[in-house]
């Protein structure tokens, strides 16, 4: 397996929020990961991406125990709910920052810039700033300025969290194109039920800080816990309910 | 028709605002000016052109005081900004802010007085650099308060961000932290220049007469009833003040908002 977390256990003081988690997933797909606010999906993927320190267990990446390297030697990129372009650059310096800190040929630089700004879209925006941006535009700026330093691994936290229903449809798809063409391997965490099971390969769901993954999506969907149920008898409902009144 | 007041009031209000200001100028170009006369006796130029000699010593004193206040607001700007981020994200954060308050519990005159034992020991009295020393001591703890507010989850975030798009801590503080904090830099900047600017007491307890301000100056030609040098020197601490608020207005404040 590509990702490999074995036993990871965390607490901020008295409270564990993350209980023996387990799980791999294998290169080039994406887990989906739903949960809700404060089950410890945050501080799983900052863990994996080396900017919290577990208390124990050990992470695999591609072969390779990670478990004492630094953030910026991981090649783990962590994307946040809220976009975090940074304000003083523009759309092209904002997805060049990566490259740049690399220090990248400049020729090199423009080039990558140019196909990710055709990839995400965006290529009439280079010169844009940050704050000229709608929010489904800054969101795929962030997405290039990830992406663009071909990561080993992406960390999702809620990234569309933030964005109205119509942007964030436009975005799951921007996504799974993205991910497919870029071969992204990712962590995607949400606590949107349809968004988990349309962006990922394989789904989890976590609660109070443990994880369990789900072989499909069948599995997943018949499990009581997720909560796919209640949302089908919930829509279920809807339609029967006109229908019994006109009955009675 | 009812009588609108309004203009004239703010007319009187900018006048009384501006009137001390045009009198100082006023003043530091007279001379021999006594009761009963309505028009001073000299009216020119020669005050300003004794700045230019060091019979007064007042270009001297104005240079040194450039010198120390842009020391202190440069030092203390960029020291409290770094170490500002220690405190912030320290798990005693709390105790270290409230420490920072310690230096204005205390008169400036009473700190000096606290603080000369050390300055003697040390080498510093009557020396500029104990002077920068000890106006550092108030601008510093000024910074560290003005920047905790820039130290947030946000912050965080960024750095974090940074962290795992490859770069180290140096490149984070350069390519990203301080270009977002450069307009909170400059206000810092110029405020901890005003600090030492204005500061009179701990400057003539460490300076013990020895390091003339222009603020020390000030006092010196009040106590020697000298008002027309020292309205002279009151439009040279004016000046550099001004010129910074100007600055302030027209390239900062304005793109803050």
């Amino acid at each position: 397996m590509f990702l490999e977390v074995q036993n990871i256990v965390k607490s901020f003081q008295q409270e564990q929020v993350v209980k023996d988690l387990s799980f791999s997933l294998e290169a080039h797909k994406t887990l989906s990961i739903l949960g809700k606010s404060g089950c410890g999906k945050t501080t799983m993927l900052k863990i994996i991406g080396g900017l919290v320190k577990p208390d124990a267990g050990h992470i695999m990446l591609g072969g390779k125990c990670i478990d004492g390297e630094i953030p910026e030697k991981r090649s783990i990129v962590y994307l946040y709910q809220e976009d975090l372009l940074f304000p003083h650059l523009n759309v092209f310096e904002n997805i060049a920052f990566g490259l740049r800190i690399k220090k990248l040929p400049k020729d090199e630089i423009r080039e990558k810039v140019g196909q990710m700004l055709q990839s995400l879209e965006l290529g009439d925006q280079a010169r844009k700033m940050p704050h000229q941006l709608s929010g489904g535009q800054r969101q795929r700026v962030s997405f290039g300025r990830a992406i663009i330093t071909n990561p080993s691994l992406l960390l999702l936290d809620e990234p569309f969290g933030s964005l109205d229903a119509g942007t964030r449809q436009r975005m799951q798809h921007l996504f799974k194109r993205i991910a497919l063409e870029f071969r992204i391997t990712s962590l995607f965490v949400t606590h949107d039920l349809k968004e988990a099971i349309l962006m990922g390969d394989e789904i989890a769901f976590m609660r109070s800080g443990r994880l369990k993954v789900y072989t499909d999506k069948t599995e997943f969907i018949s499990d009581p816990d997720t909560g796919v149920q209640n949302e089908i008898g919930f829509w279920q409902n809807l339609l029967v309910e006109p229908q019994s009144r006109v009955t009675e | 028709m009812k009588f609108n007041w309004k203009p004239y009031l703010l007319t009187l209000l900018v006048l009384l605002i501006l009137f001390p200001f045009v009198y100082l100028v006023l003043l530091s170009l007279a001379s021999e000016w006594r009761f009963p006369q309505l028009v001073p006796s000299y009216f020119g130029l020669r005050n300003w052109t004794q700045v230019l000699n060091s019979e007064t010593g007042l270009l001297e004193s104005f240079t040194i005081s450039v010198v120390i206040s842009l020391s202190v607001a440069i030092v203390s700007t960029l020291t409290g900004f770094f170490i500002s981020r220690t405190v912030a994200y320290h798990p005693r954060k709390h105790q270290l802010t409230l420490l920072t308050y310690f230096p204005y519990i205390l008169a400036p005159v009473v700190f000096g007085a606290c603080l000369s034992f050390f300055f003697l020991k040390l080498g510093l009295f009557g020396r500029p650099v104990g002077v920068i020393l000890a106006q550092f001591l108030v601008a510093f703890p000024y910074a560290l308060i003005f920047f905790s507010s820039f130290w947030g989850e946000k912050t965080k975030s960024y750095e974090d961000l940074v962290a795992t798009l490859g770069g180290n801590r140096r490149q984070s503080f350069f390519k990203v932290l301080l270009p977002i904090a450069k307009g909170m830099l400059l206000i810092c900047f110029f405020q901890t220049f005003l600090i030492s600017w204005f500061e009179y007491g701990l400057t003539s307890i460490i300076g013990v007469g020895k390091v003339q301000t222009l603020t020390i100056k000030v006092f010196l030609f009040i106590k020697e009833s000298n008002f027309y040098y020292g309205a002279l020197s009151c439009c040279l601490l004016i000046f550099p003040p001004v010129f910074l608020l100007y600055i302030n207005k027209r390239y900062v404040f304005n793109k803050l908002i």
